[in-house]
């Protein structure tokens, strides 16, 4: 059971100017500014959600695990993770929590990955049997034997994403936060990745913090979401909501066959609705409640002679921005 | 009923014994574990082992050619013989070799791990910080400079007839480990600062530095220095100290309760200072 | 290939210099004491002689050089083989080779940028430092300003011959991966073998007599002698052109690894 009341994280941070006169400046008479980097965030997690958040990148979703985590402290408000506040209580707190951050890697380099096993073994203090029995399932989940051997150092970034997971998972913790696991993977790591998540959350009931900002990674694994902007706890809801609401926005891009010709094509005009034409290309953003995609296409081809032409989903930025501008409807 | 509520003093003494011990032995087998990772990893480099414990070898050696260049030239060095002025050289090597070879990891603090954000994984562990960092960073090169520190102290000791006492013995071993508390120490201190500063690698080495002058006879140098080195930085106490009470049996007191001062100050200061730099941490991130 | 286009690389290495400024004088300090105790070691050395000259050198003979051949190894001192093993290891070797730029130029510019720092900063005090002691000492100046351009030029030179020297061994990280243990025992060498340690006239006689047929003269005694002003200026002249052979040699001999590495990167893959 996770809590967070109102917390608050500032950071002073040394302002840095560009170039080589800009470097001898900030060398005799350094500038501070102090950044609001978690604004005021309050939620509560049941034993056993899969809650995942998400925002544009520096938003505050990692500092937000860090204070769930105890390596950082709030400015002001609280949290209370299975009865703990993490920074009081941390030997006995992480104890009962698996972190993986996506960007770093929590094995020894320069051995066999089974070596940190081992090791974690010994630092978590898990008994043979229940060892012996959590590596065989977790091996046999993250698919960890072709490369249980190896050098860590020798593993692909896919491979470490594996490894560092059932490294955070070995001593069965209660809480797992997931910092960008699938950062930098590619679409089928990705996948596997996603699978052994829900597999690991189906079978221990262990609640999940991820955070992320793949709207895939979401949309597969999570059903609730928190949006995260500029520190600030935008929206905390179901996926599907949003997706109702704003991931009905499509874009079609495409290139005339003739550069000068003049396009018309009648569309109903609403909100979403942005034509944007620059020479031979062309963008139409539109809302697929509107108008359905295969109509606009049609409407299209039918108003334009088209040399190529490609349909793209709304980025997560995007979506962002019309939630920040929308924020009364949610 | 009441004796589970309130617990007899002997059973509670006992359940404290019993803790404690709990948590000695785990501490050894934890230990235990790294060590023997770190061997697995020396069979792994052992080409680079051989190589970097050659390399300080080999330094070392041009060390001692030098003094013994310059004695080509004088008889004595502030009333030290060409042997004195090796064995006290090899002696500094001990204490420092010691250290470097379990503490290695406080440099790796300083520099980079704290600035580059790897440095939270310490933190997510139910093991003590410090302890896992320090567990972590066995460096076998140490042992380059070890040996050579020993193999001098023993050429210099065998070729100045030297014969000491039991308590002699005994004295200079506890010297020669409060000695590798006062670098362990010291190290902890410089090394902690990065958990404010974010890089504190470059205090450290000039920290580290002064240590180069207790090398030779503190004697030679000016009052400041001498004083810095004895009271403020006390590497002193690592060699210079107890290396002389060894070859002269004067000063036991001063020479090796000094270092045995030194070195308990030291460590309980970085201990000290290490914790609240964890606090500082904690409060402003990375 | 136009200048202009290694005046990034210099501007490069001063940034980076800056911004690791406490890097550089942490290391700097480091330095300063080692100088600090050869300083006092010394002055009680002469102390225990009965002449106070040995080996033609006066006690204030030593201290300049025992400065001198410091602030010279720092000024001089090169990196380079240490940066290619770095390129060499991580991989990035290949990006400065796809970059227009001749490759042992490029790193020597972006040292070069990172000494500029150094120059400013440090020479100019320290230097100002020795004159204004050796005047204490002697109550005569002894600064004269075509010594200080002639030592300059020798160190220009010193600092070829080690960049070249270095150059050469940073490509043995192709054959062993790690280049650390090995690099620092080169230093030693290095350090003791060109008068770094202790003024080479102090070595026994047979010694001396093969050290003339080796490049370490070069790199760092010959400067810091033309300093102290104890040498002719037939000797003078005889030592840089010394200097200057070695630069060349070791020029030659780097291209020539180079090439055949190039060769043998292209055709197995690095």
């Amino acid at each position: 059971m996770i809590e967070v009341h109102n917390i608050v994280k500032d950071f002073r941070k040394t302002i840095k100017k560009p170039g080589l006169a800009g470097s001898v400046a900030s060398l005799f008479r350094p500038e501070y500014e102090t950044v609001r980097a978690v604004d005021d965030v309050s939620f509560k997690v049941p034993e056993g959600e899969i809650l995942g958040f998400i925002g544009p990148n520096g938003a505050g979703k990692s500092t937000i695990i860090k204070m769930l985590t105890g390596i950082l402290t709030p400015n002001s408000g609280s949290c209370r993770i299975n009865g703990y506040i993490p920074q009081k209580e941390r030997k006995k707190y992480v104890r009962e929590i698996g972190v993986v951050f996506g960007q770093r890697t929590q094995l020894w380099w320069d051995l066999p990955l089974t070596e940190t096993y081992t090791v974690l073994r010994e630092i978590y203090n898990i008994p043979d049997a229940q060892f012996k029995k959590r590596m065989g399932f977790l091996t046999e989940v993250l698919e960890l034997d072709q490369f249980i051997s190896s050098p860590v150092r020798t593993l692909s970034l896919g491979q470490r994403m594996r490894a560092d997971i059932a490294a955070s998972m070995l001593h069965s913790p209660k809480v797992l936060f997931l910092d960008e696991p699938t950062i930098g993977l590619d679409i089928v790591v990705k996948d596997n990745i996603r699978k052994a998540i829900r597999e690991l959350n189906r079978n221990e009931k262990t609640t999940i913090i991820l955070t992320t900002h793949d709207l895939s990674d979401i949309e597969l694994l999570c059903k609730r979401i928190i949006l995260i902007d500029k520190g600030r706890l935008v929206y905390d809801g179901e996926l599907s909501h949003i997706r109702d609401t704003f991931g009905k926005v499509r874009e079609i891009s495409f290139t005339l066959a003739d550069g000068s010709a003049a396009i018309d094509f009648d569309v109903p005009k609403h909100e979403d609705l942005a034509v944007v034409r620059e020479g031979a290309q062309v963008s139409v953003r539109f809302n697929t409640s509107v108008i359905h995609l295969p109509d606009m296409l049609a409407k299209i081809l039918a108003a334009a002679r088209v040399s190529d032409i490609a349909v793209k989903d709304i980025d997560v930025e995007e979506i962002l921005r019309r939630v920040y501008t929308r924020q009364a409807v949610l | 009923m009441t004796e589970a509520r309130n617990p007899s003093v002997p059973a509670r003494v006992g359940t404290a014994v019993r803790r404690t011990g709990h948590r000695i032995r785990r501490f050894f087998r934890l230990y235990r574990i790294f060590i023997s990772q770190f061997l697995k990893r020396l069979v792994e480099y052992r080409i680079d082992f051989l190589t970097g414990a050659f390399a300080f070898f080999f330094g070392q050696l041009f060390n001692v050619l030098f003094v013994f260049l310059i004695f080509e030239n004088i008889t004595e060095l502030d009333g030290w013989s060409l042997q004195h002025i090796i064995f006290i050289y090899g002696f500094s090597l001990i204490p420092r070799g010691i250290d470097h070879l379990y503490a290695d990891n406080l440099w790796k603090v300083a520099y980079f791990l704290v600035r580059k954000g790897d440095f939270d994984k310490y933190l997510t562990r139910p093991i003590d910080p410090l302890l896992h960092v320090l567990m972590e960073g066995f460096e076998p090169d140490a042992l380059g400079e070890l040996l050579t520190g020993i193999i001098l102290v023993i050429a210099a000791g065998t070729s100045l007839g030297l014969e000491l006492t039991a308590a002699q013995w005994l004295l200079g071993a506890v010297a020669v480990a409060a000695g590798t508390l006062i670098y362990t120490g010291i190290k902890i201190i410089f090394a902690s600062a990065a958990l404010w500063i974010k890089r504190s690698g470059s205090l450290l080495h000039m920290v580290y530095m002064t240590s180069d002058f207790v090398k030779y006879p503190v004697s030679i140098y000016n009052a400041f220095i001498r004083t810095l080195v004895t009271y403020v930085i006390p590497f002193a106490f690592t060699s210079f100290y107890p290396a002389s009470y060894l070859l002269t049996g004067k000063d036991p007191l001063f020479c090796v309760g000094g270092t045995v001062i030194a070195g308990i100050t030291a460590v309980c200061l970085g201990r000290f200072i290490w914790t609240r730099g964890i606090n500082a941490y904690e409060s402003a991130g990375s | 290939m136009k200048i202009k286009a290694y005046l990034p690389f210099i501007s490069g290495g001063i940034q980076s210099q800056l911004a690791y400024k406490w890097n550089f004088f942490g290391f700097f300090i480091g330095e300063i004491f080692f100088t600090f105790v050869m300083y006092y070691l010394w002055k009680a050395v002469f102390l225990h002689t009965d002449t106070g000259i040995i080996n033609g050198f006066t006690i204030l003979d030593m201290t300049v050089y025992i400065f001198v051949s410091n602030i010279t190894q720092f000024l001089t001192g090169t990196d380079a083989s240490y940066a290619i093993g770095e390129e060499i290891v991580d991989g990035s070797v290949s990006m400065r080779m796809i970059k227009p730029v001749s490759y042992d130029i490029s790193l020597l510019f972006n040292e070069i940028g990172t000494k500029v720092v150094l120059l400013v900063l440090i020479m100019i005090p320290v230097f100002t430092g020795i004159e204004i002691f050796r005047y204490a000492q002697t109550g005569a100046i002894a600064f004269s300003a075509s010594r200080l351009g002639v030592y300059l030029v020798s160190s220009i030179l010193s600092y070829l011959v080690l960049f070249y020297f270095d150059l050469c061994f940073g490509f043995l990280a192709f054959v062993l991966k790690n280049l650390w243990g090995f690099n620092l025992l080169k230093g030693s060498i290095v350090r003791f073998l060109s008068g770094g340690m202790i003024p080479l006239v102090f070595f026994p006689a047979w010694a001396l007599g093969i050290l003339r047929f080796l490049p370490f003269s070069s790199m760092c005694y010959t400067p810091v002698m033309i300093y102290t002003g104890n040498w002719s200026a037939a000797q003078t002249l005889a030592s840089m052109a010394l200097q200057l052979f070695w630069a060349i040699a070791f020029w030659l001999l780097s291209r020539a690894i180079w090439n055949t590495t190039v060769k043998r990167l292209t055709v197995q893959g690095g």
